[in-house]
């Protein structure tokens, strides 16, 4: 071997060595590197949810690539449902996450309580300067604020209503339940027919039946906290509450089945005309594809005590302190929420607006149980939180928790009584709920 | 040819050398060995170098969630901030719970049906589709449907078969006067059916192994027992599952742990209910983490069930090669 071949051969092995590292530490340095602020090519990246139809999101892209204030421009992601906690977290600690997002109705108190949150105080005194603050319906504001400021805004109104299909009441010859006692005469009689007096279920990804069961708690005058917002589940209007679902289960009137129905089997109970009551989702007409009028919704029942109560879960738009500007954030959500109600205008929605001068849009109010929910459910509607009334980071705990969804159903699974399911839920939630 | 050199003759056999060894027998002259601990030596440095960087980068991919989630393990914080050191609190309170518990007994059932169920049903298909039967090859392509078939189409169609009062089977059973069970909402049907739709879903994985394996063993040594009066149950016990031991341990290795660590089939088809009837470890340590946000509870049941899984392994892994030497 030559001098140069020996020169040749150790340039090589040594080059090839080096271009090898070098090229493995690309990915490394990509990796380490993360993004050091949510800017998309220096704009606020906003991230939504596919909260009605794929043309919801076009819609609010094209509403976000519109905005250009405080010098900036915006960008929109679609993030999906599934895994969506851990999509956010993963973002928020590699410093890649969102300037400004919609998400979970408690998403934005969890990552308050870890320092991500930028509060929206200066959004609130700009929607006060313009007008838009008067324009919210009374009491949709106040769950978002809290000691250090509001955590976030209110953008709609995720309400459960009862629903009924008046075919199946008529044809049973029983009229709609207006309160606990006729909800169980009627139930009976449903169920002679066939039909499911009480429709819910619980099954994989199917919360429908946690919020029924909270539902009926605060239709009670009970719930889960006190007013000062401490664990108060064995209170004696929850027992009754829970009594009375234990006794539509052991009638029959609540289907024996519905501890393992998905939201694919209660809409299908809803379509095949099985379901004739029932709490679910907003726009349960257009969901199952029966917008022929024999689904309506129902006023709500008034409990033992005349307590009268919905469930709401006020969905909110929250900002980040990973921005590339927070005068850029703020601008945008102002903006922002400055034209959803294009997104009513065009029945994108399947949820209440926030805003009074939306509900009065004649694309709005056309439909009738949108009036009938807005005018008799949003006055009594109460939050997960009650009996107390702001928000708080353990409500997410409670609402996607295991504790609850023991619990719901234990109840469906009618083998228990009040008090023992009631204790089991406190001790689980006890074990989970930050102090 | 003397003893000596038949056994020579053996020996070199075994290690895959002709009767002159490679080259005419030059490895074996002493003054090659040293060039050959030199050619060695550089040749080592050489793959050391050159293999670096990937081990490096295995390291980076693995050790990094393995480092990370050893520390989540041992503090009580989020997915986002990793919060107090707590020691080993978080597998104190995981092992001090009765849901753990439940689940395991759950994981270890599910497991042993899924593996064991899978297996015989496999077996059985791989035997019938050895025999000689019309349009053989349509059936093994229809047979590998279900494990073909994404796992959330089939868990869909499962559903809709069992899911309510008026499903196709609970139909068929109250039609033949059986009453009508409720599948997924009584627990322990629930239970049944998880195990029974991962019984469906993984039999064509072992009937392809099983399949293979019987494709090497050669036939004339069935011929050959038959003549010696071996029966068929015989053949099958003496020669057919020895011959298949490597095989099936293997694919026990591993369906063990597609089972301990299956989350889409419970979760898809039950969410792991109805009142934790279904909740598997894995199940578990998901809702532990992602809906009460229990990030060290959640991460310590991983790191248990990667112990159990590791102990498994080796054991089974210890009996292919006891077979091997067999």
């Amino acid at each position: 071997m030559n001098v140069k071949s020996e020169a040749s051969h150790n340039f090589s092995r040594r080059g090839f060595l080096g271009l090898t590292a070098a090229a493995a530490a690309v990915p490394l340095l990509a990796a380490c590197g993360g993004g050091s602020s949510s800017s998309s090519a220096g704009g606020i990246k906003f991230w939504d949810m596919p909260w009605g139809t794929p043309a919801y999101n076009d819609d609010a892209k094209k509403i976000t690539e519109g905005f250009s204030g405080a010098n900036s421009k915006a960008s929109y992601q679609t993030i999906q449902w599934n895994n969506f906690y851990q999509t956010f977290s993963s973002a928020i600690a590699s410093k890649t996450g969102p300037a400004v997002s919609t998400g979970g109705g408690f998403q934005a108190f969890q990552f308050e309580q870890q320092g991500q949150i930028a509060h929206a105080d200066k959004v609130i005194d700009a929607l006060k300067k313009n007008g838009q603050f008067d324009d919210f319906l009374p009491g949709v504001l106040e769950p978002f604020k809290s000691d250090k400021g509001y955590v976030a805004v209110p953008w709609q109104l995720d309400m459960r209503p009862l629903w009924y299909r008046k075919s199946l009441f008529d044809q049973a010859g029983v009229g709609v339940p207006t309160d606990w006692p006729s909800l169980l005469e009627a139930g009976k009689k449903l169920k002679s027919i066939g039909a499911v007096g009480f429709a819910t279920g619980s099954g994989a990804g199917n919360n429908i039946g946690n919020h029924l069961m909270i539902m009926m708690m605060i239709n009670n005058g009970g719930g889960v906290f006190t007013k000062d917002g401490q664990l108060d589940v064995m209170n004696d209007r929850n027992v009754e509450a829970i009594e009375f679902l234990l006794e539509l289960v052991s009638n029959g009137v609540i289907d024996p089945a519905a501890v393992s129905y998905t939201t694919d089997n209660l809409d299908a109970q809803w379509k095949n005309k099985k379901a004739a009551f029932g709490m679910y989702v907003l726009g349960l007409p257009q969901r199952v594809g029966d917008t022929s009028g024999d689904l309506l919704v129902a006023s709500p029942l008034a409990g033992p005590h005349g307590d009268k109560a919905a469930l709401v879960f006020p969905n909110n738009i929250m900002m980040y302190k990973n921005t590339p500007s927070q005068e850029a954030s703020e601008a945008f959500l102002v903006y922002y929420l400055g034209q959803l109600k294009q997104l009513w205008q065009q029945k994108l929605m399947n949820a209440l607006p926030v805003f009074k001068s939306i509900t009065e849009l004649p694309e709005f109010a056309s439909d009738p149980n949108n009036v009938k929910i807005v005018k008799e459910y949003q006055p009594i509607a109460k939050t997960f939180a009650a009996q107390g009334s702001s928000l708080n980071a353990n409500l997410a705990v409670l609402d996607g928790g295991q504790a609850l969804n023991q619990f719901t159903q234990t109840i469906l699974t009618g083998k228990t009584d009040a008090k023992s399911a009631l204790t089991a839920f406190q001790t689980g939630l006890q074990s989970v709920l930050k102090k | 040819m003397s003893s000596t050199t038949a056994q020579s003759g053996l020996a070199r056999a075994r290690r895959g050398l002709a009767p002159g060894g490679p080259g005419g027998g030059s490895l074996d002259h002493p003054g090659n060995v040293n060039r050959k601990s030199k050619l060695s030596s550089q040749t080592r440095r050489t793959f050391f170098w050159l293999l670096l960087p990937s081990i490096v980068l295995l390291i980076l991919i693995n050790g990094y969630p393995l480092i990370y989630a050893g520390v989540q393990a041992t503090h009580d914080g989020s997915l986002i901030d990793t919060g107090n050191f707590v020691g080993v609190d978080n597998f104190a309170t995981v092992l001090s719970s009765p849901a753990f518990w439940k689940a395991a007994q759950f994981t270890l059932w599910f497991t042993i049906v899924g593996v064991f169920g899978s297996w015989l049903v496999g077996l059985g298909l791989a035997l019938l589709l050895r025999t000689k039967i019309p349009a053989g090859g349509t059936f093994k392509v229809l047979l590998l449907l279900p494990w073909v078939v994404p796992i959330v189409v089939s868990s869909t169609a499962w559903n809709w078969l069992v899911a309510t009062p008026d499903s196709l089977i609970p139909s068929i059973f109250r039609n033949l006067g059986l009453g009508t069970p409720l599948f997924l909402a009584d627990p322990h049907l629930a239970a049944v059916m998880v195990m029974v739709f991962k019984v469906w879903v993984s039999f064509p994985f072992m009937m392809m192994m099983i399949s293979a394996a019987l494709a090497s063993v050669d036939t004339t040594v069935y011929e050959a027992a038959s003549m010696d009066g071996a029966s068929k149950w015989q053949q099958f016990t003496q020669i057919t599952l020895p011959m298949i031991a490597r095989s099936t341990y293997i694919s026990w290795i591993l369906m063990t742990i597609f089972c301990v660590n299956d989350f889409p089939t419970i979760y898809l088809l039950t969410g792991g209910g109805p009142v934790d009837a279904t909740t598997s470890l894995v199940v578990l340590a998901y809702r532990s983490v992602f809906q009460d946000f229990q990030t060290g509870t959640g991460v310590a049941i991983a790191f248990l069930m990667t112990l159990t899984l590791v102990l498994v392994s080796v054991f089974l892994y210890r009996q292919i090669r006891k077979s091997s030497v067999e």
